[in-house]
């Protein structure tokens, strides 16, 4: 390079910000195409469902997790919550999906902030208070009155929800928490939400707002569970208590997000793809032992790979930092 | 009415003594270790399921497989630390890993489990001769009489353990500052293992007293007992033994005459809301005061 070097510096950033929208949009774009040709092609179309609720899931529980730090294990809480919101609305005050599952990712937020004291806890305590507080939610719901959600049962929603419109309203909301997360690791506020994470006290020195920075990491990974767990109940047609807040939900996205690598827009995308593959071949051949692999698999995955397929990436050319979204 | 509360009140502190058990050995692996094991609960059920099968295949009454399920969950802890915890430290972020490896190993637990006998509940059906006695006005099941010795003999054991022999004494210096005691020539690494050992040995002896006391249990009742679990660490304060002890009992004490005057469901949310409010008012356990000393 003959330039100076300040000027060479700016080139070089310009550069890199090319190569990383170039990549940004070249991962919207195939997944994008790849789930719009899943029913073209007539392919497994539950499948795909799942896959991109998964996708959503992981993605939702990295701004938590991968960007903020707080690891909650109670995460299933929004889920389940923004499933019954859906069932109700749909099923008692006869609303429509569209106007229903906005209104699950309202309940979502409203959540979020009910629970946004324990933000002040780190570590052990927010885990066991997050794995405590999606009990109370559970417990809290089923013993709402029977009219409401239909206690032990269920709801039935008897919406007769077409599986394609089910698919692409899942698309829709997976494309959205795509952008809203590919926006947040640009922007101020992620980069703010990584400074807190990494340390609180100099992040406020240098006049970040601690508290509201990490509120609104927290209400952004509330707002998608939520709204997958009203698709979900759209689509399968039927929610109970035992189901919408089953702690699998919570260690499938988990383990999901891990196995890509938290802390990337990419990681928990490609976690998702991968093990809902591996799930899908597992449990194809061996149903009963999905659980036991499921365990196994993570228990491997933390001690052999605890950075993930994308962190190890990152870890063995931290050059590429800078491209990969 | 009185009678009622009369009862409660006995239940609990038995029931109580049995959650005293779950904290002890949960604070010993947390004070230790700094890891907070999810798997906990499973591990007291796999202790459940062993005097399941002792009593069902060798028809060994539930007392006398107690030390067999101690030893063998000793030398299980023993190994399972070899394995998996050393390894953690290479991560970037060993105290999120490792809840991570603990929530996995909880899975493959309940799911081994769950292959081996199935998702129905179990009981031990062994009949202590009488099967109760009556103390004043309160009738006591003696299976649960004796799950209480065992507890305190138990406690007098880990007391003697933690507080006169030079292991157990390394291990509470542990507890109080990690760096000093390898500073002062204490191999950490054999000690922690200890530790989990030790916890995972209380562990499966719990899981033999829950099937004495508690009507039935299966593979995912595990969960609950993990939480119990943690519930009484943190209001004793994490990693203090002492404390986790006096916790257990009050925490079986309140539980016992919730269900006493509220529905059992209620009951329940009763728990979760102690543990929630604890953490948020007294993170450092209702007898902050000795952690803090």
């Amino acid at each position: 390079m003959t330039n100076p070097t300040g000027n060479s510096h700016a080139l070089d950033r310009e550069h890199a910000d090319q190569i990383f929208r170039r990549l940004a949009w070249l991962l919207g774009i195939s997944v994008t195409s790849y789930f719009l040709l899943v029913p073209v092609l007539g392919l497994n179309i539950a499948f795909h469902f799942y896959m991109m609720l998964w996708i959503t899931m992981a993605s939702a529980f990295n701004v938590s997790s991968g960007f903020s730090g707080y690891m909650p294990f109670g995460f299933v809480a929004f889920y389940g919550v923004g499933a019954f919101t859906t069932a109700i609305l749909v099923k008692k005050a006869g609303l429509s999906i569209v106007l229903a599952l906005p209104a699950s990712g309202l309940a979502g937020v409203l959540l979020s902030l009910l629970f946004a004291p324990t933000l002040r806890l780190s570590g052990i305590y927010f885990a066991i208070v997050s794995l405590a507080l999606a009990g109370i939610c559970r417990l809290t719901i089923s013993n709402l009155p029977e009219e409401l959600t239909g206690g032990s049962f269920g709801l039935q929603l008897g919406s007769r929800a077409e599986p394609l419109q089910a698919f692409y309203l899942m698309m829709g909301v997976m494309l959205i928490a795509l952008a809203t997360i590919l926006w947040l690791s640009r922007s101020r506020l992620g980069k703010a939400l990584r400074a807190v994470r990494d340390d609180a006290e100099a992040a406020d020195m240098m006049g970040i707002n601690v508290g509201w920075v990490r509120l609104k990491g927290w209400m952004i990974a509330a707002f998608f569970p939520a709204l997958c767990g009203g698709v979900e109940a759209w689509y399968t047609n039927i929610v109970d208590t035992e189901t919408a807040f089953n702690t699998l939900i919570t260690a499938k996205t988990v383990i999901y997000a891990v196995a890509g690598g938290l802390g990337t827009v990419t990681g928990p995308v490609v976690g998702a793809i991968m093990m809902s593959w591996l799930d899908e071949l597992i449990w194809r051949r061996f149903p009963l032992i999905n659980l036991l692999i499921l365990g196994v698999a993570t228990m491997l995955l933390v001690l052999f790979l605890p950075r993930g397929i994308v962190g190890s990436l990152l870890r063995a050319r931290p050059q590429w930092r800078r491209f990969i979204p | 009415m009185s009678i009622l509360i009369l009862n409660g009140l006995v239940n609990g502190l038995i029931v109580g003594a049995i959650y005293a058990m779950l904290g002890l050995s949960l604070s010993l692996l947390y004070g230790v270790l700094r890891v907070v094991n999810f798997a906990h609960g499973e591990l007291v059920i796999a202790g459940s399921f062993a005097a399941y099968v002792l009593f069902s295949v060798a028809g060994l009454p539930p007392l006398a497989s107690a030390p067999i399920a101690a030893v063998c969950f000793f030398l299980f802890g023993w190994l399972a630390y070899y394995l998996l915890i050393p390894r953690l430290s290479r991560s970037d972020d060993p105290e999120t890993m490792s809840f991570l490896l603990m929530y996995g190993l909880s899975i493959t637990l309940a799911a081994a489990m769950l292959l081996a006998f199935g998702a129905d509940s179990r009981s031990i059906d062994y009949e202590f001769n009488p099967v109760s006695l009556a103390i004043g006005p309160v009738y006591i099941a003696t299976a649960r009489l004796y799950a209480l010795g065992v507890t305190i003999v138990i406690t007098l054991m880990m007391g003697w353990f933690l507080f006169r022999t030079l292991p157990g004494k390394a291990l509470r210096a542990a507890q109080m500052n990690r760096e000093a005691t390898q500073i002062v020539g204490v191999n950490i690494v054999r000690l922690s293992a200890l530790a989990f050992a030790i916890a995972s040995g209380i562990a499966g002896l719990t899981g033999v007293l829950i099937a004495l006391v508690f009507p039935a249990f299966n593979p995912f009742s595990g969960a609950e007992y993990s939480i119990i679990g943690f519930i009484v660490i943190v209001l004793g304060g994490l990693g203090n033994p002492v404390g986790a002890l006096i916790a257990g009992i009050f925490y079986g004490v309140a539980e016992q005459m919730a269900s006493v005057f509220l529905p059992q469901a209620l009951a329940q949310i009763v728990g979760f809301a102690i543990l929630v409010g604890t953490i948020l008012l007294r993170p450092t356990g209702l007898f902050g005061w000795r952690a803090m000393r």
